[in-house]
């Protein structure tokens, strides 16, 4: 009996309290955070969307053998020493020309793999995390900065250069021949032992 | 009112049509409206959330979208469901909460029906709503529906004792069963309501507050789970029954059914405004009075009414985003070994007082 | 007035029409149902009579109690909702002979019969009276019933709890 008079209490009781306590929470300002208005802030290290600064790649191509998803493709030419790609922003010479830095976005998985081995740090995260598309194919982001033209122009350069090369190698090869057979004759012209 | 409807149509029963169908559309349709803002915006706001901001400013007009979009909707009808009966169910839900406005007193102006025996038959008409129920779930024929309807129907019969006991109780206390009546003793100020004692000499008064005290907390929870609300939603339980009776039906007739919830959430506040919190009637006395204007004093009353049944209805929102829900065997213990032996005790106590 | 009549033959319509379909109708669900409808037309005569606290009464035992625990008898007996209820026109002649004798009888019985057609005032109020004659008059048959009720009570908890001992 006395079990039963204090369940009818305790049930009242409790109802009040946690009736006081959704009350509270009435006035409590929300966690909301109204979307498209509002942004929501960002954690320091948040990983997005790639972003890869072409002034400062070097097309060393690390960064797409570290990619487990193999979602960057880079192809790069050789810069000949007349029209060399510049320096990047901490002095490094550049060798190559980037022809082609694609990121397929779509495969990313945000695993910032990428950004440890970049030897410039040119390639990183940024906290842009709205890039949905219609089109799959615009989540392929082309970062080359080189037109078709250009490209066309530099692979021409090259093979000019690597030819000019090769026939100087092989003018060079053939000059070492000659000399090499010049000197073979001059030292027949000379006695073998040396004077002792 | 209904003199005023008969002078404006010249027949009795023309009249006596509007006069029951008026609430219904000047009151009760804005209202369920408001009122299903008003929830998604109470449990956004105890849950630390916003609730909807995009339609309007805070999104007032989120319901009116949502209705548009309810009536734009296909009325679909799964194959097998028993066709007139699936139909029909809506309707009488409908008809079953919505008639029981015809005989509440919103303003000494204003009732729709001032019946003698209005009480009781607010009681009856609501049994109208459980026979639509047990219609809508079985004709579903969904074992979600069903056991859907069978537990409400156990739930609102089990619970209609404790409030018939409660209503017992008042009726001794003020010895009718009009509503109007019931309303117009307790007029003049808040002492004079039933709550308090009612207008009882002496001691006795006194002696009945606590057992009114007692008497409002039981027809507040019996009435609250004749309604299928949190804490007593098993009917509906989302979590195993997915939306209980009304799981197969769409569009209108699902909003018809919204609606019906809603409607029975303020009848019932009405209810227990007229028997324990008095009507219509000002606590404070009415500003009309007072400054001698005379129609200004029906409009104070409706403002009254109207208030004081809202204000139930958001403690009835209020207790559905604090308590969890009951168990089937918790729900039967809280009826039938609480609330009905405490109702009864009332009953034979509140009997003793009037006796002084 | 006229439009009582109106009223009233609407109530009597879908008394008559429910109770055709509760008799006819093969489902016994529908059959439940419609007996729903016929209470409600009942009660609505009830109404017209100036029997204002009867009218409520049968709504809310028969549609409120009686109905839902037949409803509930439908629902909760296994397969009952499946089974060919026979509704079928079996011994015509003779039923349209009994009917026949019945309806003349009650014929004669109205028309032979010398009704009481003096006018008097419906009472506004029935329930204050009703109450009254319940505990003055009626006051043994009333606690009468009350025992009987009671005796149901205690014998379905009995039965209920007969598997708990």
């Amino acid at each position: 009996m006395k079990q039963y008079f204090k369940n009818t209490f305790d049930a009242l009781y409790t109802v009040l309290v946690g009736m006081r306590i959704t009350f509270k929470h009435l006035f409590v300002p929300s966690v909301t955070i109204q979307y498209p208005e509002v942004k929501p802030q960002m954690p320091e290290r948040a990983r997005n969307r790639l972003f890869v600064n072409m002034d400062d790649c070097i097309g060393c191509d690390q960064c797409s053998r570290a990619c487990p998803v193999n979602c960057i493709t880079i192809e790069t030419v050789k810069a000949t020493p007349d029209d060399s790609p510049g320096e990047t922003s901490q002095g490094k010479k550049k060798a190559l020309w980037v022809t082609k830095f694609d990121i397929d976005i779509a495969k990313c998985c945000f695993c910032s793999l990428c950004v440890y081995p970049c030897p410039t740090e040119c390639i990183n995260m940024t906290k842009v995390y709205e890039f949905s598309e219609f089109e799959r194919d615009n989540l392929i982001y082309n970062f080359a900065t080189l037109t078709m033209d250009e490209v066309t122009d530099k692979q021409k350069k090259f093979e000019e250069f690597t030819a000019q090369k090769e026939a100087e190698k092989l003018a060079a090869a053939k000059a070492k021949a000659e000399k090499a057979k010049q000197d073979a004759a001059k030292k027949d012209d000379k006695p073998e032992s040396k004077p002792e | 009112m209904y003199d005023f409807l008969v002078n404006l149509v010249g027949n009795n029963i023309v009249a006596f049509f509007i006069a029951a169908a008026l609430p219904l559309f000047l009151f009760i349709l804005p209202y369920a409206l408001l009122a299903v803002l008003a929830e998604r915006k109470v449990s956004a706001h105890m849950q630390d959330r916003l609730g909807p901001m995009r339609t309007g400013y805070h999104g007032i007009l989120q319901t009116v979208a949502d209705i548009l979009k309810l009536i734009q909707k296909e009325d679909l009808r799964a194959s097998s469901t028993d066709k007139s009966l699936f139909n029909f169910a809506p309707y009488l839900v409908f008809m079953g909460s919505f008639a029981a406005f015809a005989v509440l007193p919103f303003s000494s102006f204003f009732i729709g029906s001032s019946i003698d025996v209005g009480l009781f038959y607010f009681l009856a008409i609501s049994s109208l709503v459980v026979a639509g129920i047990l219609m809508g779930g079985w004709s579903s024929n969904n074992k979600y529906s069903l056991l859907g309807a069978m537990r409400s129907v156990s739930q609102i019969i089990s619970y209609e004792i404790p409030t018939a006991v409660v209503v017992l109780t008042m009726v001794m206390i003020t010895g009718s069963l009009n509503l109007h009546t019931i309303s117009d003793q307790q007029t003049a100020f808040f002492w004079n309501w039933n709550i308090l004692g009612g207008t009882l000499p002496g001691i006795a008064k006194f002696l009945l507050i606590p057992l009114m005290l007692g008497a409002f907390i039981i027809i507040f929870i019996s009435t609250l789970a004749e309604v299928n609300r949190t804490p007593f939603d098993i009917p509906e339980a989302e979590s195993e029954l997915v939306a209980g009776f009304f799981t197969e039906y769409s569009g209108m007739r699902f909003a018809m059914f919204f609606l019906a919830e809603y409607a029975n959430m303020l009848a019932v506040s009405f209810l227990i405004t007229i028997l324990f919190f008095g009507g219509y009637h000002s606590p404070l006395g009415y500003l009309g009075n007072t400054l001698g204007v005379e129609w200004l004093v029906p409009i104070e009353q409706f403002f009254w009414f109207a208030s004081k049944g809202l204000i139930f209805v958001l403690i009835q929102m209020w207790l559905r985003w604090t308590l969890p829900r009951l168990r089937v065997d918790q729900l039967m213990t809280v009826c039938w070994k609480y609330l009905i032996p405490y109702s009864i005790a009332i009953l034979l106590l509140v009997g003793l007082v009037t006796l002084i | 007035m006229e439009l009582y009549d109106i009223i009233f033959y609407l109530f009597a319509a879908i008394t008559i029409g429910s109770a055709i379909v509760v008799v006819n109708s093969k489902n016994i669900v529908h059959a439940a149902f419609s007996l729903l409808l016929t209470f409600f037309g009942v009660s609505g005569i009830y109404v017209l009579l100036g029997a204002d606290f009867i009218a409520v009464v049968q709504i809310m035992v028969y549609v409120g109690g009686i109905l839902i625990l037949l409803l509930f008898g439908v629902m909760l007996t296994n397969r009952i909702t499946n089974v060919d209820i026979r509704s079928g026109s079996i011994q015509v002649i003779p039923a349209i002979i009994g009917l026949a004798i019945f309806t003349a009888i009650l014929f004669w019985t109205m028309t032979s019969t010398n009704w009481k057609s003096e006018k008097f005032e419906l009472p506004t109020t029935t329930a204050f009276q009703i109450g009254d004659i319940l505990l003055s008059e009626y006051v043994l048959i009333f606690e009468l019933l009350g025992i009987l009720l009671l005796i149901a009570l205690i014998g379905a908890a009995s039965i209920a709890r007969r598997d708990k001992e």
